[in-house]
């Protein structure tokens, strides 16, 4: 275990030295909720607190960004050359891969501290079970969009630029054919496909409900758990399997 | 004459360069289509105004925003991978580098946009398209500016990749949401102080936002003192830029570096 935290370590010094990409989630955070959440729910008539809808959709938003931003990172790495390196080391291949994903949840953790905490005031009356519940929610749709990216990996193996262009693009696709930014219920038809189709909604929604939304406008829960699970455990399962074929060749024991 | 020559096939290199970089189309092209297409739609369903009309035209605004802040990442990407030492070495004056980089940054960011308002005009329908031809030089100057900034941001990061993009991340995050792009300024009046209201009222963004909304979709007749504001917000940002990276450039030219 020794060997996997000092791994761990290695990437993440890299994002505290400085810190500066976690202060400026923080800030574009607060920004975005203090002025165009704020402005937005004088607009929005649709739903009762348009700000607080927001706040977990932006929360949701940051959690596919730095899940993307996870998996990504290792397959450009391993396209420059690092992962040779890597795989020399005296570690397992499943302890590398715990490292990756142990990696992934302490950025999400540090990033996600100040504006989930900041939307939970503003929503408030919230009990420690629905806070660790949508907690859990967060961090498995952020596990499951790093094996998505992991698993678009061979790719990468083709063309690094290509791969950037799809996953960066179908990134925005996926938030905004999504319930983060809007209930599902306001969604045209042939939208509502395409939402199906993206893991937020199941988690937006899913951490709605925990957190006391209005269940008439979200989702049914058993469903966006049972979806969400299946894309956390299927693409993690998948990248794994993919990226042991694609760069080593061979299975690993 | 020559110079000009020479900035304008350094200004043509840079301009090529912006086009084929594969994801970054990609990213824009998702983004702002994806917002004129989706988000303006469904946003349009949740309130009890016509948002569609409202924030397609300011999604071409965006658009040139962005695509004009990609300038400074251009010139990042020169300063960090050293490939400024061999425009410095080139029969061109440090000005004419600079003069290149801004009027790159300017047409990349036009072209693009009028690809969006291409797209714009076909899914809402406009008054006066003729004006859109009157808007487009004071747009060109926007544009100018916004590459501006962005390259005062990349000098000011060196080849510290993190900062540079942090920094533009933050100018793009305050400089979209304190303007009229996303919300009427009635909406603005309402809620954020009088001093937020007045950076509100003067962002060139909200200027040029309210220009295209009023004169190329409602089909108000265009007024100059409105274009006149554009070119006195625009203007101060592409000559902060242009210093700020003619400075970084003469201080690459003595020490060898930032």
């Amino acid at each position: 275990m020794r060997n996997v935290i000092r791994l761990v370590w290695f990437d993440l010094k890299q994002e505290l030295r400085p810190p500066i990409w976690i202060i400026m989630e923080w800030v574009t955070f607060t920004i975005q909720l203090g002025i165009y959440g704020a402005l937005m729910s004088q607009l929005v008539t649709g739903i009762s607190n348009y700000q607080q809808f927001y706040a977990i959709g932006f929360v949701v938003m940051m959690t596919f960004d730095i899940g993307a931003h996870t998996g990504r990172h290792f397959v450009e790495h391993a396209h420059e050359g690092r992962l040779p390196y890597l795989l020399s080391l005296p570690i397992s291949r499943s302890k590398l891969f715990l490292s990756i994903a142990l990696q992934g949840g302490t950025e999400l953790a540090l990033m996600l501290s100040v504006p989930l905490a900041i939307s939970l005031v503003l929503i408030g009356n919230l009990s420690a079970i629905s806070v660790a519940a949508a907690i859990a929610t967060l961090f498995c749709l952020g596990f499951g969009v790093a094996g998505v990216m992991l698993g678009l990996s061979f790719i990468a193996f083709k063309s690094a630029d290509l791969y950037t262009a799809i996953t960066v693009g179908l990134s925005s696709i996926i938030v905004r054919f999504s319930t983060v930014l809007y209930p599902f219920i306001f969604l045209p038809p042939n939208y509502a496909v395409a939402a199906f189709l993206s893991p937020l909604t199941y988690g937006a929604d899913l951490v709605r409900f925990f957190l006391g939304f209005d269940p008439s406008i979200l989702l049914n829960p058993t469903y966006a758990a049972a979806v969400l699970t299946a894309l956390a455990v299927g693409t993690l399962g998948l990248g794994m399997f993919l990226l042991q074929r694609l760069v080593e060749g061979v299975k690993s024991a | 004459m020559t110079e000009l020559l020479r900035i304008l096939q350094l200004a043509r290199k840079d301009f090529s360069y912006f086009f084929r970089t594969k994801w970054l189309m990609a990213i824009l092209l998702s983004l702002n289509l994806s917002d004129m297409l989706v988000v303006a739609l469904v946003y349009g369903k949740l309130m009890d105004f016509n948002y569609f009309r409202f924030f397609v035209p300011a999604v071409v605004i965006m658009g040139l925003f962005v695509a004009s802040l990609d300038t400074g990442r251009r010139i990042w990407l020169a300063i960090r991978e050293g490939m400024i030492h061999y425009y410095l070495s080139l029969p061109i004056s440090t000005e004419g580098i600079v003069a290149a980089y801004l009027l790159a940054g300017g047409l990349a960011a036009m072209v693009y946009s009028s690809s969006l308002l291409l797209i714009a005009l076909v899914v809402l329908p406009a008054h006066a398209v003729w004006s859109t031809f009157v808007l487009l030089p004071f747009l060109f100057v926007l544009a100018t500016g916004l590459a501006g900034i962005a390259a005062t941001l990349a000098a000011l990061a060196s080849t510290h990749g993190e900062f540079f993009f942090a920094y533009q991340q933050i100018v793009q995050v305050v400089l979209l949401t304190l303007s009229t792009v996303f919300y009427p300024i009635d909406v603005v009046r309402l809620y954020l102080p009088p001093f937020l209201v007045k950076i509100v009222s003067l962002n060139p963004l909200s200027l040029a936002a309210e220009a295209m909304r009023q004169y190329t979709f409602a089909g108000a007749p265009v007024e100059p003192w409105s274009l006149i504001m554009l070119l006195l917000t625009s203007i101060p940002l592409a000559i902060i830029g242009a210093l700020a990276y003619l400075t970084a450039l003469h201080s690459i030219q003595v020490k060898g570096k930032l």
